[in-house]
């Protein structure tokens, strides 16, 4: 029977297919015993086969940011996978006891986590999420393997809750749309569904009560609305959406050529985040400003030997090439404790990376390795404009040091009959608070700002996106984030700096009327997310934005926030079809 | 059999990281490994014993290694416990 199970909208496009119901835990299975322990044990290893190819793909999969973001849990997590207490411990309860699969991982699970728990090291007790993640992902592989050997190909998931690594593993399974009983629109897997254009309802709250296994679905993630057993117009809506989502992707295609220009007449400059040749390639195709981050760290990472100048200055030329003549930003590396296992690099064990020896503060510590890199970006100006970027800077000292190595390379390499740009502009990343807040005292010695929202909102808030747990607490639109940007954005202003935004937030069109608001003239993000953000744009009106500037400012709490997206979605924008 | 008394000198102990580390020397042998400290044996070719160790700094531990290959093995997991498992190069 037809039975609509309402929820929130998280990320476009219309999804009919069967449902794959995920129950909440593991630790919900009761105890059950099995007759045949051989098929058991086969049953539990394909699952850790299974499991140890999903990772490796993943891993594979992983390119910018998120590489860098989710690659650690994964590498630990392949550690675990491979354990023999864990296996060994596994086998015996099915042997010995005659417990199914499932119990035994359950048990195995109460028992590591009974020891966990039980330590005085904070650091350790937390490892217990790991663990936790990895007998999920068994636990769940026991259960792809029942129902279908295909995974989640062209089905539907409906779970309680979805973390960020597991939608890009979903997707690149085929997964047609995920229903979630939990989660927000504004948490970091929302996010990550729309640049990836998975739809994704979040929020139904009856999803897991309502919805079986293999129950037709119709998901809509524009609206939220998810129906079981839909009717002939549920499924006449469907083709309808379909048809206008399909005919959206092309309107799309054809801002190609256009401006990313307001209703009012403002253009809006979009750089774009390139690593790859085709991501260059695209951004060039795209129309996009120049290249505004280049990620330095993807020549260090899953390599022994460090790149040396002439490997280095070789990538940077031919970035510089592939944009033509339009500026490319390179950014210094920003790697930190925690990556470099992947990179030539020995650095000291840290019990808290985030906060370590990382970014501009490794490049100071190392300044054979900060030089060669800076002559390399300095060479490569002489075959086209380049701006220099540095990352995790957190006051003027950096700045200054930074300043006067460039000025020493620049000199260095003309001296030795180089070919270097007249103008070599430098920047600071601006994603720790207190640059944020120390800005007055050292804009002088920038040329350019580039604002990390990714970083800034994580460390302005002390919320680890990737943290499961804490849910949609990590939020770009929190007041004091909102402030923070308002005030970087017009002290360069004032000062006549440039300034882009190039984290997720940049990238996502949601957010576009608020950076608008802000005074945001520049943002940088992935080419695969630019068209969105550039119709975006191209709904808005900024000066209207602008005006109700002080409002959004005014905003005591994320609902509020939200209230005034509504109202200017009314006004200075125009709502998208729904 | 092999058993030998090591110190952990490191600044963090055995972490994940070390932990992780020790681990990796040792799945290159064919003997089989334990540590134990605080009354507590371990497999010490599982990152997971090892972690549930949780030998801080300035513990010390009884490495026990067993197999036709235990005096390399013994060599290398000391070299590994003396070079403080490459924090800090």
């Amino acid at each position: 029977m037809r039975l609509p199970v309402p929820g929130h909208g998280a990320s476009r496009g219309s999804a009919l297919g069967r449902a794959r119901v995920r129950l909440p835990h593991v630790l919900e299975v009761g105890e059950q015993r099995i007759e045949d322990v051989d098929a058991e044990l086969d049953r539990l290893h394909a699952a850790i086969h299974v499991v140890r190819g999903e990772m490796r793909a993943l891993r594979q999969r992983l390119h910018g940011v998120l590489a860098q973001d989710i690659g650690e849990f994964l590498d630990l997590h392949a550690l675990l996978l491979d354990d023999p207490e864990l296996l060994q411990g596994l086998d015996t309860l099915i042997r010995n006891e005659r417990y199914s699969a499932d119990y035994a991982l359950r048990l195995q699970r109460d028992r590591i986590a009974g020891i966990f728990t039980g330590m005085d090291d904070a650091y350790l007790r937390s490892r217990i999420d790991d663990i936790d993640q990895v007998i999920g992902r068994i636990h769940a592989a026991l259960h792809r393997r029942e129902a279908d050997a295909g995974g989640v190909a062209g089905e539907i998931l409906v779970a309680d809750n979805i973390a960020p690594t597991e939608l890009l593993q979903l997707q690149a399974q085929g997964v047609m749309a995920v229903v979630t009983s939990g989660g927000s629109t504004l948490s970091h897997s929302a996010i990550l569904a729309r640049s990836l254009h998975l739809p994704l309802v979040v929020g139904a709250v009856q999803a897991l009560s309502k919805i079986n296994d293999g129950d037709v679905l119709v998901v809509d993630g524009g609206t939220g609305l998810v129906v079981r057993e839909p009717d002939a117009a549920d499924l006449r809506a469907h083709r309808a959406r379909t048809r206008e989502y399909a005919r959206e992707r092309k309107q799309l295609n054809r801002l190609r050529r256009e401006p990313s220009r307001t209703l009012d007449g403002v253009d809006i400059k979009l750089w774009a985040n390139a690593e790859s040749r085709e991501d260059v390639a695209e951004a060039h195709a795209l129309g996009a400003a120049g290249v505004g981050l280049y990620r330095t760290e993807f020549l260090f990472l899953n390599s022994n030997v460090l790149p040396d100048e002439d490997a280095q200055f070789r990538a940077y030329r031919d970035l510089v090439l592939g944009m033509t003549g339009r500026t490319v930003t390179i950014r210094t590396l920003d790697v930190g404790a925690d990556k470099a296992d992947r990179t030539g690099l020995t650095l000291a064990d840290e019990p808290n990376p985030a906060l370590g020896v990382r970014g501009v503060r490794l490049s100071l510590l190392r300044e054979p390795l900060f030089e060669a890199q800076l002559r390399a970006m300095v060479r490569a100006s002489g075959y086209g404009p380049v701006r220099v970027l540095v990352p995790m800077v957190c006051c003027r000292e950096e700045m200054v040091a930074v300043r006067a190595l460039l000025a020493r390379v620049i000199a260095d390499l003309r001296r030795e009959g180089h070919e270097v740009a007249e103008s070599i502009p430098l920047g600071a990343m601006i994603e720790v608070p207190a640059a944020a807040l120390a800005l007055p005292g050292f804009i002088d010695l920038t040329d350019f700002l580039s604002i990390g929202t990714n970083d800034l909102v994580q460390y302005l808030l002390a919320v680890d996106r990737n943290n499961e747990q804490l849910g949609d607490l990590y939020t770009p639109l929190h007041p004091a984030v909102l402030q923070l940007l308002r005030s970087v954005i017009a002290l360069a202003g004032r000062r006549g700096k440039p300034v882009a935004v190039c984290g997720e937030m940049a990238a996502d069109p949601l957010f576009v009327p608020v950076l608008l608001a802000l005074g945001l003239v520049e943002f940088s993000m992935h080419p695969g997310t630019l068209l969105e953000v550039r119709r975006a744009i191209r709904d808005c009106e900024l000066g209207a934005l602008r005006a109700r500037a002080p409002a959004l400012l005014r905003a005591r709490d994320r609902g509020e926030i939200q209230r005034w997206l509504v109202a200017v979605a009314g006004q200075g924008r125009r709502l998208p079809a729904q | 059999m092999i058993e030998r008394e090591l110190d952990v000198t490191n600044r963090l102990g055995l972490h994940a990281r070390a932990s992780a580390r020790l681990v990796q020397v040792l799945s290159g042998f064919r003997c089989s490994a334990t540590l134990s400290a605080k009354g507590r044996e371990v497999n010490a070719k599982s990152i997971m014993g090892v972690m549930l160790l949780a030998a801080g700094p300035g513990t010390t531990v009884l490495l026990r290694v067993d197999g036709e290959d235990e005096a390399a093995a013994a060599a290398a997991v000391t070299e590994l416990f003396e070079r403080k498992f490459d924090e800090g190069s």
